[in-house]
């Protein structure tokens, strides 16, 4: 969904950046709170951020100006806040930009914004109201997954409606959704079991890290060893 | 996929030890003068001054470079062809005889534009990539007062994305060699695996070398060597040199604004 260097007209360059700003700031402020409590989740955060760059590396070319791929938001929204992948989605997207030629500095607030606030948003949400209604944590990070994937397409056909609304925005955009689903509804249920994959490996090796960031909740360690009273 | 990667490059090329601000500046702001174009001129021009110096100021091996410029230049061919079939309203100007497609004039123009700019942008950046190394880019964005956090994570991160694609490409070759993928269905379960371990693997390696790190004396910041030169000695010819490169441009700009090809 990374849009290319120079396809947007620069007044949507700088639109775009104004509205994804807030949000990560909003990011770096609770990037340093859960960092100053817990140092050891720094290593999570970062990985969290490689794998968002691994996936969203691996892509095909798709609508004009764009491309389709995994991208991985939907895990690190739920773990640690929908902001801090606003935030964390910078340095991705320079990297990406610097290295690989793959999305662009002035449409950084544009990939922000579909990639790094929509996407994560509506993860957190579809996570949240899962596990309300009763889901698993499979089934409910499974969902997550997809909608954040899917919405951060959503938003990128928007991105492209908007600065090129020919003949109407809704054409234009229509359009848009149909050639991204060509490529996007297979490779976001392969995204979404991926990420069951990855939760569940994380809940077996760490459940004490997922406990501490909410993820899942509290319980009483049933199988702790006994400590012998010292007399 | 992967071999894009132009870290070696970055250490290694013949302008490697101009001033990093410099070579920052430079890129920037063509960057933005080629986006603010609205003719498919000043792009075009930009795109190959910028690729002459990098091939020859630089000395990036012209093969390398070729491989790397396909990238962008398939995406921006296939915008161009959609957006002159499907973007245009305006008279046509060229009927392809099937499936009722024609070729729109302010299509056409609108995708040429599109094109060009994609080029000059992709030209400006790799620029950047192509001659200055992440670590010395990392300090500039620190003089620019990015927050301290978001640094120190980009740094684990920009390391994390080279220890998970060593284990990446270790554990491709042990599972190619036990015949992972050899249909489709196994492909895909193979790299499920794949994928699910990296993500540990990282994780792991990077938990020990953050324990590493703490146990002596890490606080939050990574210093590094300190000798990429300051914003200040630029030096008054070089910086004559991009104000006249920057001005012949913008004036291009202002020159070609109402030009079209149709």
């Amino acid at each position: 969904m990374h849009i290319m260097e120079g396809f947007l007209p620069w007044y949507w360059c700088v639109f775009w950046y104004a509205l994804a700003i807030p949000f990560i700031a909003h990011g770096v402020i609770r990037m340093k709170k859960i960092t100053a409590e817990n140092p050891e989740m720094k290593p999570l955060l970062a990985v969290c951020g490689a794998f968002i760059f691994i996936m969203s590396s691996l892509h095909v070319p798709s609508v004009t100006g764009s491309s389709s791929h995994p991208t991985g938001n939907g895990l690190g929204a739920v773990f640690f806040g929908a902001t801090v992948i606003s935030a964390i989605c910078v340095p991705i997207l320079i990297f990406q930009a610097l290295l690989m030629a793959h999305g662009g500095i002035t449409t950084l607030g544009a990939n922000d914004f579909s990639m790094g606030v929509v996407g994560p948003f509506c993860a957190v949400f579809v996570w949240k109201f899962g596990r309300k209604v009763g889901l698993g944590y499979s089934a409910a990070i499974f969902l997550a997954a997809f909608i954040g994937d899917w919405m951060t397409y959503v938003t990128a056909a928007t991105e492209l409606g908007m600065a090129f609304p020919i003949p109407t925005f809704e054409s234009a955009w229509i359009k848009m959704m149909i050639i991204y689903s060509y490529t996007q509804i297979p490779i976001s249920i392969a995204e979404s079991f991926l990420t069951v994959i990855i939760f569940e490996y994380i809940q077996k090796l760490r459940p004490d890290l997922l406990r501490r960031l909410n993820v899942i909740k509290t319980e009483e360690p049933n199988n702790s060893i006994k400590v012998p009273e010292v007399n | 996929m992967f071999e894009n990667f132009l870290d070696s490059y970055a250490h290694s090329n013949a302008i490697r030890n101009v001033n990093t601000y410099f070579k920052v500046l430079f890129g920037i702001i063509t960057l933005i003068v080629s986006l603010v174009s609205t003719s498919p001129i000043i792009p075009l021009i930009i795109f190959i001054s910028v690729s002459i110096i990098i091939l020859y100021k630089a000395e990036i091996p012209v093969k390398f470079y070729l491989k790397f410029v396909t990238v962008p230049l398939t995406f921006a061919s296939i915008t161009f062809i959609f957006m002159a079939l499907f973007f245009g309203t305006g008279q046509h100007i060229f009927n392809l005889g099937f499936l009722n497609l024609s070729v729109s004039a302010d299509g056409f123009n609108r995708g040429f534009i599109v094109f060009s700019r994609i080029m000059g942008g992709f030209a400006c950046m790799a620029f950047l990539g192509l001659t200055t190394p992440m670590t010395e880019l990392f300090k500039v964005m620190e003089d620019m007062k990015f927050p301290k956090i978001l640094l120190e994570i980009s740094m684990l991160m920009y390391r994390y994305i080279f220890v998970s694609m060593d284990e990446a490409v270790t554990m491709y070759h042990s599972q190619e060699t036990r015949l992972g993928y050899s249909s489709i269905k196994k492909s895909y379960k193979s790299m499920g695996i794949l994928i699910a371990n990296i993500f540990i693997k990282t994780w792991i390696t990077g938990e020990k070398s953050f324990i590493a790190m703490e146990s002596r004396g890490y606080d939050g910041s990574i210093r590094t060597m300190n000798d990429l030169g300051n914003i200040r000695n630029v030096g008054i010819k070089n910086l004559s040199y991009l104000i006249l490169f920057e001005v012949i441009l913008t004036y291009g700009v202002y020159l070609t604004s109402t030009y079209k090809i149709f």
